[in-house]
């Protein structure tokens, strides 16, 4: 859309046609009908009533504004210089005549025959005088200002992130309504909301959506808001009536924190420092503010045993409609990517990785680790590592790239048939996932609580050498994802002999929850269940082409195949077969 | 290949059209095609004679039901109608392309094939009784524009200016 965007006043330029010529005008994109109209008159050389304006099969009102009809930019209104004189409609030879002396002198009275042909000369030379585009601004409504702001929005992400930055905009944030309709105006939104019910649910809960939306801006912003809170409301509890609205708002907000603070500290503020200086496990809490006067109450339980009753998952990460967004983005690759993608994600990702506790509080309370201990106990071991790796615009690559993913996979499942299929040679290459540590991975334990610099480095330990040596079967061009796989798996393996130094990790022998945990994630992210038959595989990019009207299945199913699961490529394929 | 119906020269859909009667299995959506006269329409590629566009609440989500266009034909030189306005409907039903749409005249027109109502009836006009799939709305338009200047109709007398059917 070459649709100007800058300020409310900006210029479209429209094509004007008549059946003998053509003209450029330029008018304001939120004017009137009234407004081009007089344009175009100034430019043919016509009087204001003779003017009449035909627009994909419309004839224009003078009342009606140009965003109503859809005039964008670049495209074509159609002209009909309607005849004053009613008389001499069979002369087919008057038109030149009429339309050089024609200048609204004559009286409406009955209907005339228009008269197509506009002058070839005349005052069109005026070029259309911008300036008059502007007038009778006023007439624009708050409606048409909506509509326009939501088509650029749509079009332009970058404008979104400041747009939410903007205060105005954060006020009307705070209005549920508008956030709804903003929300739901949004086409690829209304699509979404329409193939998971589960979404448009979560947009009925105003509250979560704001602080969502607000998070994803500015998560420091949410700890500051949290940290204020308290004293807020004291002040609160002074008002006549607003004892009542506390009540609420306790049960609904304070526990939930007070609980969350709780679960963190053990009751004890400084329990935490304490457990921070005596563990060498915890040393992600060292990068938590212990001077705030409250906890992030938004915190996952940190730990499954110490479930306080119903409160204690009732932060914005563990409410159920964040529960079932997070078990649908890893259901859902497209979604995945599309938020890997968004601007607003890398900010998030720097964000995280400037906060580690944060991201561990998210990692705990995705359902994937909530339910398992152990895995929360990797996980918050791998999150330095893996959050730079997340950072490094390689592996954001590779976890867009579904071809990547997918290869991936392949070596993630080759290595688990070789696993069960000659268990001892595994070992003997000192690989990671197998039941007896090896001897050298004590090599990487020295690394791990500092392995972030060690991950770019993927061939400086034994066990990641090894790594790529049984992987080196994957077809050439995968050649970078195997790179990455090795850095994960052997910072993986890494945290994982670490924290079997200090004996919290699991037993050593039986399966390793780390590769269940590896596969388990490479499957939900290379769009999964690659054992399945492609059809219920894209189940869901096959329901999408079919909406679009592509009804030949077995076409759509081998473009999918072919495309990987990559809807926009998948049609551009089949368009191009035909 | 197709005989290309449109008598214009650079529009955006003639490749995809014109392939279309050389389809494997494989046919253009519905909603594809849809779009693409849409954008035909707003882009004007065509003389400004015949004009066609979409009620504006129309969008993506409403292609499977029928679509309605708003149309425009401006009467032809040297005819009763010469400079007149006429507006049309055209509605395609859930079986477009592969049926005809339904044409209907909103502006009172005296001419052959078109009821009390307005509305065409199909089996005067060869375009629409000998359908084709490729066949653009534009090209159903400029027939009946062309159909306005045949010497069947070109005398007629018409009724007065801007009178519509109910």
């Amino acid at each position: 859309m070459a649709e100007a965007s800058e300020d409310s006043g900006s210029k479209i330029k429209i094509t004007v046609k008549t059946p003998k010529e053509k003209k450029d005008v330029e008018v304001s994109g939120e004017g009137t009908i009234k407004e081009l109209k007089e344009v175009v008159g100034k430019a043919f050389g016509t009087a204001v009533e003779q003017v009449c304006l035909i627009f994909a099969g419309k004839i224009l009102k003078d009342a009606d504004t140009l965003q109503q009809h859809g005039i964008k930019d670049g495209l074509t209104v159609h002209l009909v210089i309607k005849s004053v004189n009613k008389t001499q409609e069979q002369a087919a030879t008057r038109a030149a005549q009429v339309n050089s002396t024609a200048s609204g002198q004559q009286p409406d009275g009955p209907p005339a025959p228009p008269d197509v042909s506009a002058t070839p000369f005349g005052l069109g030379g005026l070029g259309g005088l911008p300036g008059l585009g502007g007038l009778g601004m006023g007439s624009v409504n708050f409606m048409e200002m909506q509509q326009r702001m939501q088509r650029e929005l749509t079009t332009n992400p970058q404008l979104v992130q400041q747009l939410m930055d903007n205060p105005m905009v954060q006020q009307m944030m705070s209005n549920p309504d508008v956030m709804r309709q903003l929300i739901t105006g949004n086409p690829q939104m209304r699509d979404l909301m329409e193939r998971n019910p589960e979404i448009s649910h979560m947009l009925n809960n105003p509250e979560l959506m704001r602080q969502t939306m607000e998070l994803a801006r500015n998560p420091a912003m949410l700890q500051e808001l949290m940290r204020s809170q308290d004293r807020a409301m004291n002040n609160l509890e002074s008002l006549p009536g607003g004892f009542n609205a506390l009540q609420r708002m306790y049960r609904d907000v304070q526990e939930p924190m007070m609980s969350a603070a709780q679960e963190q500290f053990g009751g004890n503020p400084f329990a935490s420092l304490v457990g921070n200086s005596a563990g060498g496990t915890s040393g992600q809490q060292q990068g938590q503010e212990n001077t705030d006067p409250l906890p992030n109450p938004w915190s996952g339980n940190r730990s499954t045993s110490s479930t306080t009753t119903t409160s204690s998952g009732t932060g914005v990460f563990n409410t159920p409609g964040m529960q079932s967004l997070l078990s649908q983005m890893s259901s859902n690759p497209q979604l995945m990517q599309n938020m890997i993608q968004a601007p607003y994600m890398q900010a998030m990702l720097q964000s995280l990785s400037a906060d580690p506790e944060l991201a561990q509080q998210m990692m705990a309370s995705n359902p994937m680790f909530a339910g398992n201990p152990q895995l929360q106990e990797y996980m918050r071991n791998m999150l330095p590592t893996f959050l730079q790796q997340m950072q490094n615009p390689d592996m954001q690559q590779l976890m867009t790239n579904p071809r990547a993913l997918n290869a991936i996979m392949q070596i993630q499942q080759g290595m688990q048939a070789l696993q069960t299929e000659a268990p001892t040679l595994l070992s003997s290459f000192g690989m990671p996932g197998m039941s007896n540590p090896p001897a050298n991975l004590g090599v990487p334990v020295t690394t791990a609580p500092t392995s972030t610099p060690s991950t770019t480095t993927s061939g400086d330990t034994n066990t990641s050498g090894e790594a790529s040596d049984t992987t080196n079967t994957a077809p050439s061009d995968t050649q970078a994802a195997t790179g990455e796989m090795t850095t994960i798996t052997n910072s993986s393996s890494a945290s994982r002999s670490s924290t079997s130094e200090t004996g919290q990790a699991a037993q050593p022998t039986g399966p390793d929850p780390l590769s269940n945990f590896m596969a388990q994630m490479m499957q939900m992210m290379a769009s999964g269940q690659a054992s399945l038959p492609p059809e219920q595989r894209y189940a869901a990019q096959l329901e999408q082409l079919a909406a679009m009207g592509f009804v030949n299945r077995e076409a759509n199913i081998q473009a999918l195949n072919a495309t990987l699961g990559d809807v926009n490529a998948a049609i551009d394929r089949l368009l191009q077969q035909r | 290949m197709a005989v290309c119906l449109l008598d214009e020269k650079s529009n955006v859909g003639e490749d995809l059209l014109n392939q279309q009667d050389c389809d494997n299995g494989l046919k253009i959506p519905r909603s594809f095609r849809l779009l693409e006269e849409l954008e035909r329409g707003e882009k004007s590629t065509t003389e400004g004679f015949v004009t066609w566009g979409m009620d504006k609440d129309t969008s993506w989500f409403d292609f499977d039901g029928p679509v309605q266009w708003s149309c425009t034909i401006i009467g032809p030189p040297k005819t009763t109608c010469e400079s007149r306005i006429y507006d049309l409907s055209i509605e395609c039903g859930p079986d477009y392309p592969e049926f005809p749409p339904v044409v209907r005249f909103k502006t009172k027109i005296n001419m052959k094939g078109v009821d009390s109502n307005g509305r065409l009836n199909p089996k005067e006009i060869p375009l629409l009784s000998d359908w084709k799939s490729q066949t653009t709305i534009c090209a159903i338009l400029q027939d009946i524009r062309k159909r306005m200047a045949h010497k069947d109709n070109n005398k007629l007398p018409q009724p007065p200016e801007n009178a519509t059917y109910s």
